[in-house]
Order: structure tokens, then C-alpha cells, then sequence
């Protein structure tokens, strides 16, 4: 176990390490976009207003309150000091509301649509590859285009299909939104019907758009362990084929994990495109407001969301895989 | 004479290849081997030595088909036995067998033990764990081996470890015959002394009742197995026993494999060093005649005529040749002076 610890304190280092740098990234390049974000707040709040001294007040009025007027380094230690306390200040786009406000309902959101999207995709999309290495003829035959096909539409494309098609021609589901714009969030049965019917699209559209690639990888992974000197050895043994499908089918998902991992990791940074095109409301909207609005705070933040989400994956799959794969584990723990 | 262990008369297999093309690596073999013997196989690399050790127990799968052909394991025929039946009750139980790549034959993510279960349920599965680890606690024990192995993962072993284990595995059940193919050849000097003397520590214990050695090296069956066939292109080219083949190797194929080796036991090798010419032939078109002419030195018109037949000679002694056993001898000592 001391080999574990040793490779756990490396990972955790690089952890660190790399939430640093990204944490400084994320604080100066909002900031390097060529825009004035005071200007957009004042466009909303000033509106009406023609006498040139008070928009003028009004203007230094919001850039004292957001710090603006200070040099730099002072509004990254603020920033680094707030952020420490989870404090993430005040959206210029959406002023007052707080970004700690709109980013965790916009996460849930988030998370609601893209977690259980990634994990039905994968576990068809796993479940696909190895009947198709196991079965081969005709069932490898058909799924074998199809899933290259599916794994080459951008996600895009794969969400304005199903727009186009169910929404805006079949019309069987909702254009857009999370909910019926008419509705008030509440636990009413008619809410809840509202927002699964919401769903279909852009859960459907992340399904579907991850099967082909997992597929393709499952299945190139099973034909390769079905080939292994192990099986061979282990029929001429005369070991139950149950387990030696087992084994099979045990060794090609290991590596499939780390694609599950990074997925789920990489969510937020998938999520825009289904979620812009579905105009749902969740952090990928949010995202891609902030930019339109150079909403500093709330893109910061939400970009280190991200960032934090991405890291914490790719350290869980580190340490969870090298517990659970012997082969990392004898080459990582020397 | 002992009990007779292993019989097998006139066994033919063939691979079916993807442009219908029959390999057929295994042509008319016949061989037996008696209880608490050994039998050397040597040929050079694609002469059919490993499909020899899977055609021998009885269980096909593509591409290798079985043609024709009987093998009698203790006095039970396995060649008409259904491939269920077999896979239940003959492999691993009657026989068994140590791959040439035993370094990849273990599941990389299955500890040792784990897999030993799995082998004995296949065959006992009222066995209860505690039973089974018990059984082979013991086992390793009697090998000289860590019991620790058991707990341990493969890519956790060394290479000679992992060959020894792999052994200890498929000996597990005490079948009565054991095919081990090439089982020291990828390993160090230190490591290849190991696994000999655990082969043959497992026939002395009784674990085992026969075995069979393939190796590439004719020489290094030398105090190692009772007996010695050379194998050339699918067929066998001569048999004796193993003092015989190392000391008065009489087809030239195995006069060849002879002399391509430096011995390590002095006095085996009394030949100078000289390499056989040429490789074997493609088996998807095997020579008419004598399939080694083309690279004999002594061939004449008339061996790439006509299939040469095995012969006797001596007392025992088979092989297939044209030339006249004696004429053979009488050529290797005038070329030795
Ligand atoms: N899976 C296979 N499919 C087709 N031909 C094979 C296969 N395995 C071996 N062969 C052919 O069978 C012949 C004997 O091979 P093998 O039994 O591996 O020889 P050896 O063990 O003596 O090196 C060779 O000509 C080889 O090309
Ligand atoms: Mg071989």
C-alpha cells in the first residue's frame, strides 16, 4: 500500500498544480475580451435617461462597485479572497442577482439532462460493442456503419436534427426551454410532465451522439481480449465459457471506464452545444450569455466550474482506476 | 512394459484458413506413451509442434479441425466424444496443457487464486473455496512455490514465476497427461533449470503420469524426457529413444537439428556447428516427395518423386528416409573426420 500512497500524492500534487493555473486562466481571460460589460449593464439600467452627467455618475457608480477602477492585481486578490469563501460576487448581465445564485440552478439543470444522458449513452453504446464482438455476421455488419456514422455527426447537428424532425415537423416534443415558459416551478403533476417532455430532445440527442464512439471502442476492445492467449488457455482448461465471457467482457470495459469518467467530467463543455440548441437552461446557456454580455464574474466562475469538474474526474479516474485495473496498478506503483 | 497412457494412431488436423486454404499441420501422426514417461517433441518453428499439443486433446475450435484419426487417453477413445463432454471431462482432468506464450495465458486482471477456482469448479463445482484454496496452498507448497502467488495478480510475478505458476495451474487437477509446449524457451538459463526440474519433481510426486516436452531445441531434451519424436513439416521424420536421437541421430533432419545447437551438457554434441540451410516448407503446398529434400544434402532424384513412408530400423527406432540407416551412419562419421 505504500506504492498507492506514493502515486496518490503525485496525482493529488498534479491536482493542485494544474487547479492553480486554471484557476488564474479562468480569472484573466474573460477579462482580455475586447468589450465593455459596464456599458451593457448601463444599456438596461440607464435606459430612459438622456442627461449625460447622471449616466456619467451612474456609469463610475458601477465601475467603484465592481472594482473596476482598481488595477488589476487588487481585483485578483479580491477575486481569489471571495472566491475562497465561495463568494463569487455579482452578475453584471443579469444585475443584482448574485452568480453563486444563477450558476447553482443553472448546474442542476445541468447535471439533470447531461448525467444520466452520458450514462445511458455509454452503457448502450458498451452493451452494443460487445454484442457485436461477440455475436460478429450480421448484427457487427449493421451496427458497425451506423455507429461510425453516429459517431461522426457533431453534436450539433445530431441536436438540430432532432429539432427539426420531432419538434418543429412531427411536433411531438417542445422547441425549447426546460419547462412550459407559462409554468411556474412547483411539484404540480402538470410541471413535472412539462419538464420531461422538455427532456426527450437534448437527452435523446446526448444518447445518441455517445453510443457510436463507445460502441466502436467497446467492441474494437472486446475482439481484441477475445483473441487473448488467456481465452485459449482457459478453454483448453476446460473453464465454463460463462467465465471466460466474463473475463472477456470484464477486461475490454476497464479502459471504457476512463471514457465514462471523462465524460461525465467533460459534461459542462459538451452540455453547450445541446443546451444552446435547445435553449435549455443550464450552465452551457449560461455560459454562452455570460460571453454575449463580457459577464465577467459569471463567466469566471462558471468556467471554473468547469475546470473543477474537469480535474476532480480526471483525478477520480486515476485513483479509482488504479485500484480497480491490476495492469495500472504493476506500473503505476513501482 | 508400463500401462499405456496416451495412444494415438494416425491423427490428421488441419487449419481452415480465410481463402479456403487447408493447412495441414498435423499429417498422420501416431505416437504412445506409457505411464511415468516422457516424450520429447523437436522441430523447428512452423513444423506443427503446437498444433500437435492442441490436436492431442481431442478439442477443436476454428480454425483448427480435426480430419482424421483416433486418440485413446487411458483406454477411453476421445476422438468420438462429443466436444461438451470433452471440454467437461477430459480437458484439464486427463489432460492438460502449458501454452507456448505461457508469459500471456494468465488474465491480467484475475488474481491466481480466482483462477484456480474457476479451473476446478469447471470440473468440481461442489468444491467450496476454502477447499480449493486449501488444495492448492498444498500443491504450491509441494512445488516449491510461495503459496503468497495465489493472492497475487499475474503481472505482479517475474517471467520464470509466471511460467512456473502456469504450470502449478494446469497441473492443478493431476491429470494423466500433460503437454507442455516450449515452456522454457523464452526464458534466462536459471529459469529454464527451474521449470525442467519442477516437470520432472511433478512426475515423481505422481501429479502427472506422462508428458510430453516440445521444444525447438532438439539438444535440450537431453536428460530430460525417455523418449524423443523430431517433427518436420506436419510429419513425424524419426523416433527413438531419447539417448538415440542425441547420440545417433539418423534422419538428417534431426542430424541437422542435432548440430544447429551448442549443447550445454558436454559430450551430447559431437558434430561441428552447422545451421540447416533453408526453412520448412509452406504447409498450404507441402512437396510431393520427401518434404525436407530441398534442403537435404544427401537428397537424389528420386526423394522428390514419391511420399516417403516411416520405416523401422533398430530395435524400436523408426524414421523417414530412403537412404539405408547404415549408408546414413557410414556418411556422418566419414564427414566427421
Ligand atoms: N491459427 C492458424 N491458422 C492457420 N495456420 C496456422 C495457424 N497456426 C499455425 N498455423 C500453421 O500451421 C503450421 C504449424 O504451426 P505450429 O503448430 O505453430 O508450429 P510450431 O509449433 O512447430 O512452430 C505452420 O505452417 C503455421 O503457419
Ligand atoms: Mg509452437
Amino acid at each position: 500500500m505504500k506504492g498507492y500512497r506514493k502515486y496518490f500524492a503525485k496525482k493529488l500534487l498534479w491536482f493542485f498544480l494544474t487547479l492553480i493555473i486554471a484557476f488564474v486562466l479562468n480569472f484573466v481571460l474573460p477579462r482580455l475580451m475586447p468589450a465593455d460589460p459596464i456599458a451593457n449593464i448601463m444599456s438596461r439600467t440607464a435606459r430612459g435617461i438622456n442627461e449625460s452627467a447622471a449616466t456619467r455618475a451612474m456609469y463610475e457608480n458601477y465601475v467603484k462597485a465592481f472594482g473596476l477602477d482598481k488595477p488589476a492585481i487588487v481585483q485578483f486578490t479580491t477575486y481569489v479572497r471571495n472566491a475562497f469563501r465561495g463568494d463569487f460576487g455579482q452578475s453584471f448581465s443579469q444585475y443584482p442577482r448574485k452568480v453563486n445564485d444563477i450558476i447553482s440552478n443553472a448546474i442542476l439543470w445541468t447535471i439533470g439532462l447531461q448525467m444520466p444522458a452520458i450514462i445511458v449513452g455509454w452503457l448502450l453504446g458498451n452493451i452494443l460493442g460487445a454484442l457485436a464482438a461477440y455475436i460478429r455476421k450480421g448484427f457487427d455488419k449493421l451496427l458497425m456503419p451506423l455507429s461510425l456514422f453516429l459517431s461522426c455527426v457533431p453534436a450539433f447537428g445530431m441536436a438540430v436534427i432532432l429539432l427539426g424532425l420531432f419538434a418543429v415537423k412531427l411536433k411531438i416534443f417542445p422547441v425549447a426551454g426546460g419547462y412550459g415558459f407559462d409554468l411556474i416551478p412547483t411539484f404540480s403533476w402538470k410541471f413535472i410532465k412539462s419538464i420531461l417532455l422538455h427532456y426527450q430532445l437534448p437527452f435523446w440527442s446526448i444518447v445518441i451522439i455517445s453510443i457510436g464512439g463507445q460502441a466502436i471502442g467497446m467492441r474494437s476492445m472486446s475482439i481484441y481480449e477475445l483473441n487473448a492467449d488467456y481465452v485459449k488457455y482457459s478453454r483448453y482448461l476446460g473453464v465454463k465459457d460463462r467465465k471466460i465471457v466474463r473475463y472477456v467482457f470484464r477486461n475490454a470495459m476497464l479502459p471504457q471506464v476512463t471514457g465514462l469518467a471523462l465524460s461525465l467530467g467533460t459534461m459542462v463543455g459538451g452540455a453547450l452545444v445541446a443546451e444552446t440548441v435547445f435553449s435549455y437552461p443550464g450552465l452551457g446557456t449560461t455560459i454562452l450569455k455570460a460571453v454575449t454580455a463580457s459577464d465577467y464574474p459569471l463567466l469566471s466562475a462558471a468556467t471554473l466550474i468547469i475546470t473543477i469538474m474537469v480535474l476532480v474526474a480526471n483525478f477520480a479516474i486515476d485513483i479509482i482506476y488504479g485500484l480497480i485495473d491490476p495492469r495500472v496498478k504493476a506500473t503505476q506503483f513501482e | 512394459m508400463g500401462k499405456t497412457i496416451l495412444e494415438v494412431k494416425d491423427l490428421t488436423t488441419k487449419y481452415i484458413t480465410r481463402f479456403r486454404e487447408d493447412v495441414y499441420a498435423v499429417d498422420h501422426v501416431s505416437l504412445s506413451l506409457e505411464e511415468g514417461k516422457s516424450l520429447g517433441i523437436a522441430g523447428e518453428s512452423g513444423c506443427g509442434k503446437s498444433t500437435l499439443a492442441l490436436s492431442l486433446m481431442g478439442y477443436y475450435f476454428p480454425p483448427l479441425h480435426y480430419v482424421s484419426g483416433e486418440i485413446i487417453i487411458d483406454g477411453k477413445n476421445i476422438s468420438k466424444m462429443d466436444p461438451d463432454t470433452i471440454r467437461k471431462n477430459i480437458l484439464g482432468k486427463e489432460i492438460a496443457y502449458i501454452p507456448q506464450a505461457a508469459m500471456n495465458a494468465l488474465n491480467p486482471t484475475q488474481r491466481i487464486i480466482s483462477f484456480i477456482e474457476d479451473v476446478i469448479h469447471a470440473h468440481y463445482p461442489e468444491m467450496s473455496r476454502k477447499e480449493i484454496y486449501e488444495s492448492a496452498r498444498k500443491r504450491f507448497e509441494e512445488l516449491n512455490l510461495s503459496p503468497a502467488v495465489l493472492e497475487k495478480y499475474p503481472v505482479e510475478l517475474s517471467g520464470g514465476m509466471k511460467q512456473r505458476t502456469v504450470i502449478a495451474i494446469s497441473t492443478i487437477l493431476s491429470p494423466k497427461v500433460l503437454i507442455a509446449d516450449e515452456p522454457s524457451s523464452a526464458l534466462d538459463v536459471t529459469s529454464q533449470k527451474m521449470v525442467i526440474r519442477m516437470l520432472k519433481n511433478l512426475m515423481e510426486k505422481g501429479y502427472i503420469k506422462s508428458m510430453i516436452f516440445i521444444t525447438h531445441e532438439l539438444p535440450l531434451l537431453y536428460n530430460v524426457t525417455d523418449d524423443i519424436m523430431v517433427m518436420y513439416a506436419g510429419q513425424i521424420v524419426e523416433k527413438s529413444t531419447a539417448k538415440d536421437m542425441i547420440f545417433d541421430p539418423i534422419h538428417p533432419y534431426s542430424k541437422g537439428l542435432m548440430g544447429s545447437i551448442i549443447v550445454p551438457e558436454a559430450g551430447a554434441r559431437n558434430t561441428k556447428l552447422t545451421a540447416i540451410p533453408g526453412t520448412p516448407p509452406n504447409l498450404k503446398k507441402p512437396p510431393a516427395g520427401c518434404r525436407f529434400a530441398e534442403r537435404c544434402k544427401y537428397a537424389f532424384n528420386e526423394c522428390k518423386a514419391n511420399a516417403v513412408g516411416l520405416k523401422d530400423f533398430d530395435e524400436g527406432r523408426s524414421y523417414r528416409c530412403l537412404i539405408d540407416s547404415a549408408r546414413l551412419r557410414e556418411v556422418y562419421k566419414n564427414e566427421q573426420q
